[in-house]
């Protein structure tokens, strides 16, 4: 065997030993003991540093294979082992509140109580003495006020802040979580659907809104009475032509976040 | 005299015991082997079976969990619910249906993968049922919990909290036992 050839076949053991540790796959779809034998008949074959760097790496590989399969025959021997095929059939097919039912039932929540500690207290009182009087956190900082303005959406791409095609696909994405999200009801609350783990992914989702509406990939109704806001996505893009439309400016403040998100 | 004493000795070490593992005093809940071994003494596992047995009329239980499979120091004691809590009731824990629904899946996954298995085909079998950006934002959630653990490959492993409060095996037996749509119409 040339030595591109060796080097090619240990690098093949190398990356499904790695696949079996990495991706889960089965540990017993791999022939050890074939790739052992293979193993030692290129080791005296083997001539310069990476080739025996290789065959170590290919080695070790493989004796992690069979610890895997250790591990594999002692789950199945365990009371955990159910049959997978017939568990994921019921995780696909259940609803979510049948499989909320199943984790409430089998669920023993920790109790604990929280307190302030010995180290809090000394924290807060460093944090006491370092703050600063009123009078100056409340003064004004001496700067120069600019207003906000409007950056249009041309304006980010000749920035290179973001790109024509960029755009268009996190439109469309967007505008399928949108259906996804409404489901049934083709309805969905404008909050809910903004709301994300961070106030900046909540405003950059308020502005893909923004243009979602604008451009008729959905429509948006407002109920002050109820102060809903209620977003319905279309079917296929279409800019409605018997509607008045208008602008609506939505203000999002972090505060305004921070309620809703604690507020569920 | 020496029986009253011992009595008011066994109260005073059942009082620390519960301030303990009640109050909250690392950023995780409970308390650690080693830790109730200084405050209790070498016969701390025998104030824990009487506070165990105070708590039962509470309806709470003491529950040992470990990281690996021998018992060592480092094992954590916790207080937690003796039995289930109703699904009307966890609503009022701030939790969401959807965001328990989500974690029955994963644990599962996880569980008849042998104990491991990679977030991306978690997200996966979620996103048939979510939206993607929910379940990205509320897997993170679990994993900050401690229901889940995140390796630098990618892996979902079980996390400390499911270990602490979740009978695994009766979470897939009851899920197994299940009856889907279908199978209530051929029924």
């Amino acid at each position: 065997m040339m030595a591109e050839g060796r080097k090619e076949l240990l690098m093949r053991i190398i990356d499904l030993c790695e696949s079996v540790r990495k991706k889960g796959l089965d540990p017993f779809d791999v022939e050890v003991r074939e790739f052992f034998d293979r193993l030692r008949e290129l080791l005296p074959k083997l001539r310069r540093e990476e080739e025996f760097y290789l065959d170590i790496q290919a080695v070790l590989g493989l004796a992690d294979v069979v610890y895997q399969q250790g591990e594999w025959v002692k789950h199945r021997s365990s009371a955990l082992y159910l049959d997978p095929l017939l568990i994921m059939l019921k995780v696909h097919a259940l609803p979510p509140r049948e499989l909320a039912e199943v984790l409430a039932r089998s669920w023993h929540p920790i109790v604990d109580i929280e307190c302030l500690t010995p180290g809090g207290i000394d924290e807060a009182a460093e944090y006491w003495k370092n703050l600063p009087p009123m009078d100056e956190r409340l003064r004004e900082p001496e700067t120069a006020e600019v207003l906000t303005g409007e950056l249009a959406r041309k304006e980010l791409a000749k920035m290179g802040v973001l790109s024509e095609e960029d755009f268009v696909a996190l439109l469309d994405k967007s505008w399928r979580e949108l259906r996804e999200y409404a489901g049934e009801r083709g309805e969905v609350s404008y909050w809910s659907f903004i709301s994300d783990r961070s106030f900046e992914r909540t405003v950059l989702r308020a502005w893909i809104v923004s243009f979602l509406v604008s451009y008729g990939y959905a429509t948006m109704e407002i109920k002050p009475l109820e102060e809903e806001i209620i977003l319905r996505p279309m079917p296929k893009p279409e800019r409605p032509e018997q509607v008045t439309t208008f602008s609506v400016p939505i203000s999002i403040s972090r505060d305004e976040w921070l309620r809703r998100v604690k507020g569920g | 005299m020496a029986e009253a004493g011992d009595a008011a000795e066994m109260r005073e070490k059942l009082a620390r015991a519960a301030q303990l593992l009640l109050f909250r005093h690392h950023m995780e809940p409970g308390a650690k082997v080693w830790e109730l071994k200084r405050a209790l003494g070498r016969d701390y596992e025998r104030v824990l079976e009487v506070l165990d047995g105070e708590l039962e009329r509470l309806g709470l239980t003491i529950k040992r969990v470990g990281e690996g499979e021998e018992p060592s120091d480092s094992d954590r004691y916790f207080v937690t619910l003796r039995g289930n809590p109703k699904l009307a009731d966890v609503r009022t824990f701030g939790w969401r249906i959807d965001d328990m629904a989500m974690l029955t899946v994963a644990l599962a996954q996880i569980l008849v993968k042998g104990g491991k298995v990679p977030l991306k085909e978690v997200e996966r079998v979620l996103e048939e049922k979510f939206p993607r950006w929910r379940v990205e934002s509320t897997i993170d959630r679990f994993i900050r919990r401690g229901y889940l653990s995140e390796d630098e490959e990618g892996m979902l492993y079980i996390g400390w909290r499911t270990r602490a409060e979740i009978d695994q095996k009766k979470l897939l037996t009851i899920l197994l036992g299940k009856e889907t749509e279908g199978e209530r119409a051929t029924g």
